[in-house]
């Protein structure tokens, strides 16, 4: 082969892109100076050879071509809800009109607070903190009727933003929030010397998956308070670096940030949603869909075109809802649609971030599931579509169904509906409460006699003495002989159930509270330090009987305590049972080991 | 010296009458004793490539050369029975098929897309028979080198890049010369190494490092012959500022630790290679908070000229034009990000960023400039882009803010 000291290469550049077979206007061997007669691999090795020499020359620092300078920012086309609505255009921050920054008007923004979405929802709450820390204000009707909101409010989701707000309040409730946060940073601290001991060598036990579950859910719920050591310990196991964690407990960690806003969780977590699969993608696409950071919506929509497991694409897709970007929501509906749908549970969750009024029915008709934790799902979708052409069967369904956990969801979608409505410029339709009713009434029993009543204060004092004396046999012998005299009384069974809670000894406290929940189950709903007791019992006990392999106990227990009305119960206990129960779900169908 | 033991593991195996057990080798530790002085070698077999050290540090002393006539059964033996299963397999394992085979494959890969052209390649039917031509006749399991190469040229056919496909297809082509060679000098040997790993019989290139602070910046997952193949860990050095990878296939073990880290690294294995160097870190520490000194002293090594980076930039893919993905540590003099990020040295050489890869990251960036940071160092995968020499982020310092993940 001859070869020209000049060689023409936009010839070459021509047969290399079109390609040299069947190429009638470049011929690369005479570009080349190759004979006629050379053959096609010769050609394009010297083709190849001469193009990528000269190409690299021609490397440099000094042009700056068009297609590289052009500017990276243009978000990539997304399907945005068409929701014309107030809530529909009301953005997060204050760069454009409609904003929740901008908003003054204190029951808009508790309207919003009930029935925006995860991110309105956020902003409202922000802007709300602001008005209330001023001092001038406190005194107003407007603001103590936010701050009473913001005491009742018990959305899971803002767990950590209401705790910050509630810490800085006046008043009994804001002094129990600062205590709790006081017990979050002695927590924080004690788990900050475990990492480092453990990444130092002095200890084999890695100290968060170790945690019992409502511990680490606390722990978690202020991840952004929490220093970079633990934080990036954190991504170690998401990434599964950290040589210890079983996959299974790394599941479960992830799905413990569900709710957790943190940037510095976005590299750790979008490195499992682009290399692993299955379970793992779909939790960590849960959590990345309530992270504000440009790197999450590309990731997300690049995994959701090329996944194809059911569980992935619905989870991606819900997440991708919750970036504005709605490409996922035909699918989703169509598996609504879909006689026996797969995920359900899974798919009622994802229609909360993509759902519209257009797709009401396709989710109203699970209302009436038979089983509770998916009728709960749905009740809690319909609530962020927030259609009040719904309001009604809410209503009869409230009226008609006997578990108290789907009343209690009932309740708040019917608050969320109303204020969506009202935001939206609708005649909010008052919720006629007596139809509403609060069923069931408290039993009313016969009435005991006084020697019946005396006698068994008596005992029940008794036990409270022995119990101060630190003989608990003998107190819990005075309580039952307490709550014999009187069978409608469920005093002295709560007083054996908060005994053996405070003990741990989860197994004996469960019968107690079980009975006094049959005796009167609205004390213990009401009360915030009985349901606190109570969840927490049936939540460390499903996880005894879950180390011990037996997981359909576990699961019967938290099934049991999620039908109970737990509104009252601290956020990550009602957060670590709600995950357990879908892990627990997951396991029984066959999915995931489970996720401890 | 070493029969005895094996005679005697033969005899225990036929005491213990065990079936034959499902499992690979991968590790061998072993004490050699030569002239009287015992050294442990380790014989580690990863990604298909044997590595091999002993306790004095060498790679190819005569302890090492025992360990390794014993294990290829070519030590002398006092009965003529023929080596176990295991070792056979092992053997079997480590070498690659005909090399002509891979090298006819490579030239048939190279002619099949310049026939159909770059922007048709993707969906020819040719290319991609001649691609599974590729990775049949490579070693089993598929070299993490080679598999790159086709990760890599799977992707930039599919975005139509015409430089950058014709710069693979190069360097598979050096790869065929050099494998067609009967004698491989040291370049190619080297070469063959970076693709498939150190051949049966041939000593790595290897150098050892000690007592090294290293500083990861970034990871990424990298497809290979599937998605998702290799995780790659960049750590920067921070008394020299050369940056390494760590390569993790899927399912392998590396070190330890989340991201950022800091490494002290006791003893370290470098390979020869395409850019930047693989490094197999054998002993060391992790603290997983780096302390602000670090950090600046990252800021201090961090290159400044972009024309030596370019210069850099253009040695590395010259030298394996299929493999080499520089990554550097750069201190821009000056940056403007009116309209476009464009970071400048003193001479007025400028880098802009690639927005092609990690378009989140990218994105990431902007909105951190618009935020106010001003970063004083940033760390990146290096490409050219239509002539123009670019950064993916990776890594972004600023005085106030430290650090930032992309």
């Amino acid at each position: 082969m001859t070869q020209h000291t000049e060689i023409d290469f936009d010839v070459l550049e021509v047969c290399l892109r079109d390609g040299m077979a069947g190429n009638e206007h470049a011929d690369p061997r005479e570009a080349l100076g190759c004979s006629e007669e050379a053959e096609d691999a010769e050609v394009a090795r010297a083709m190849v050879r001469a193009f990528a020499a000269e190409a690299l020359a021609r490397v440099g620092t000094q042009g700056v071509d068009p297609e590289a300078a052009r500017h990276p920012s243009v978000r990539p086309p997304t399907e945005v809800t068409a929701d014309p609505s107030f809530l529909g255009r009301l953005s997060t921050t204050g760069t454009d009109w409609l904003s929740v920054e901008r908003i003054d008007d204190v029951p808009t923004l508790v309207a919003v607070l009930r029935a925006g979405s995860r991110r309105q929802r956020r902003a409202a709450l922000a802007r709300l903190a602001e008005q209330v820390r001023d001092r001038r204000l406190l005194q107003t009707d407007e603001v103590r009727k936010a701050i009473q909101t913001i005491h009742e409010l018990r959305d899971v989701e803002l767990g950590h933003e209401l705790a910050q707000v509630r810490a800085e309040l006046p008043g009994a409730k804001g002094r129990q929030a600062r205590q709790e946060r006081e017990h979050w940073k002695r927590l924080a601290e004690r788990i900050e010397h475990e990492v480092l001991a453990f990444w130092e060598g002095q200890s084999t036990v890695e100290p968060i998956h170790v945690l019992p579950g409502d511990q680490r859910a606390f722990l978690l719920m202020r991840i952004a308070e929490l220093s970079d050591t633990v934080v990036h310990h954190i991504t170690a196991i998401i990434e599964g670096s950290d040589g210890c964690v079983p996959p299974e407990s790394r599941i479960g960690l992830i799905a413990s940030l569900r709710y957790a806003t943190d940037r510095r969780l976005v590299p750790a977590l979008t490195s499992v949603v682009e290399a692993e699969r299955g379970e793992l993608v779909a939790e960590a696409a849960r959590v990345l869909g309530g992270i504000d950071d440009s790197r999450v919506q590309p990731i997300l929509a690049e995994r959701f075109e090329r996944s194809f497991l059911v569980e992935e694409r619905i989870a991606l897709a819900g997440a991708l809802g919750m970036h504005g970007d709605c490409r996922g929501l035909s699918e989703v509906r169509s598996s609504l649609e879909e006689d026996r749908p797969p995920r359900l549970l899974q798919a009622l969750e994802a229609m909360e971030s993509l759902g519209s009024s257009e797709n009401i029915d396709v989710v109203a008709k699970f209302l009436g599931h038979g089983d509770v934790s998916i009728a709960t799902q749905a009740v809690r979708t319909t609530a962020r579509i927030g259609d009040g052409r719904v309001l009604e069967e809410l209503t009869d369904r409230h009226n008609a169904t006997s578990v108290p956990a789907l009343r209690a969801s009932i309740e708040d979608a019917l608050l969320a509906i109303g204020a969506r409505m009202e935001l939206r410029g609708e005649e909010a339709s008052a919720i006629d409460w007596s139809e509403v009713g609060n069923k069931p009434a408290p039993r009313k029993g016969a009435r005991d006699r006084l020697p019946a009543i005396a006698l068994g204060w008596r005992d029940y004092f008794m036990a409270r003495l022995w119990l101060l004396l630190g003989r608990t046999t003998w107190a819990i012998a005075r309580f039952e002989s307490a709550a014999a005299r009187r069978t409608g009384w469920a005093v002295p069974l709560i007083g054996i159930g908060m005994t053996f809670a405070r003990r741990e000894q989860y197994a004996l406290a469960l019968p107690a509270f079980r009975r006094a929940i049959e005796v009167d189950r609205p004390r213990i709903e009401r009360n915030p330090i009985l349901v606190r007791a109570m969840a927490k019992s049936f939540l460390h006990r499903a996880e005894q009987v879950e180390r011990e392999g037996r997981d359909d106990v576990a699961r019967g227990l938290v099934g049991e305590v999620l039908t109970l009305d737990l509104r009252r119960a601290p956020g990550t206990v009602r957060f670590e049972l709600k995950r357990k129960h879908d892990v627990l779900r997951r396991e029984e169908s066959g999915d995931v080991h489970s996720a401890a | 010296m070493s029969t005895p033991l094996r005679d005697a593991a033969l005899r225990h195996l036929h005491a213990l009458g065990a079936a034959d057990a499902p499992g690979a080798v991968r590790r061998l530790t072993m004490d050699i004793e030569v002239d009287g002085r015992v050294e442990l070698v380790t014989l580690t077999l990863r990604d298909g490539e044997l590595q091999c050290i002993s306790s004095d540090g060498q790679i190819a002393g005569p302890h090492v050369m025992a360990a390794l006539r014993f294990v290829a059964a070519l030590d002398p033996h006092e009965d003529s029975s023929p080596p176990g299963p295991a070792v056979a397999a092992a053997r079997r394992s480590l070498e690659p098929g005909p090399p002509s085979d891979l090298a006819d494959a490579l030239d048939d890969l190279l002619t099949a897309v310049t026939r159909v052209g770059v922007d048709k390649a993707q969906h020819a039917p040719s290319v991609d028979a001649a691609l599974e031509r590729v990775v049949d006749a490579a070693p089993k399991p598929t070299p993490t080198g080679l598999g790159r190469f086709i990760g890599r040229l799977q992707h930039e056919l599919r975005a139509g890049e015409l430089h950058r496909t014709v710069r693979l297809l190069d360097g598979a082509s050096r790869l065929a010369d050099a494998l067609r060679l009967e004698r491989p000098d040291n370049e190619s040997e080297r070469r063959i190494g970076a693709w498939l790993g150190a051949r049966a019989g041939s000593t790595p290139e290897v150098e050892l490092l000690s007592d090294r602070t290293m500083i990861e910046v970034g990871r990424e997952w990298l497809s290979g012959t599937e998605r998702a193949t290799v995780e790659r860990r960049y750590l920067i050095d921070v008394h020299s500022g050369a940056a390494f990878r760590e390569d993790r296939p899927r399912l392998a073990k590396a070190s330890l630790g989340p991201c950022p880290r800091q490494l002290h690294v006791g003893l370290a294995e470098i390979e020869a290679g395409p850019s930047p160097q693989r490094i197999r870190v054998l002993q060391y520490e992790v603290q997983t908070g780096v302390p602000t000194e670090s950090w600046e002293r990252l800021h201090q090594v961090a290159s400044r000229s972009f024309a030596e980076v370019t210069d850099r930039y253009r040695h590395a893919v010259q030298s394996y034009p299929s493999l080499a993905e520089p990554f550097v540590l750069v201190a821009p003099y000056r940056i403007d990000h009116d309209e476009v990020f464009k970071a400048f040295d003193p001479e007025g050489h400028q880098l802009l960023l690639n927005r092609s890869e990690r378009r989140g990251a990218v994105l990431a960036f902007y909105d951190l400039l618009a935020d106010g940071m001003e970063p004083s160092w940033l760390a990146g995968r290096l490409t050219d882009v239509g002539g123009a020499v670019c950064l993916t982020p990776f890594a972004v310092g600023s005085r106030d803010r430290v650090y930032a993940r992309l």
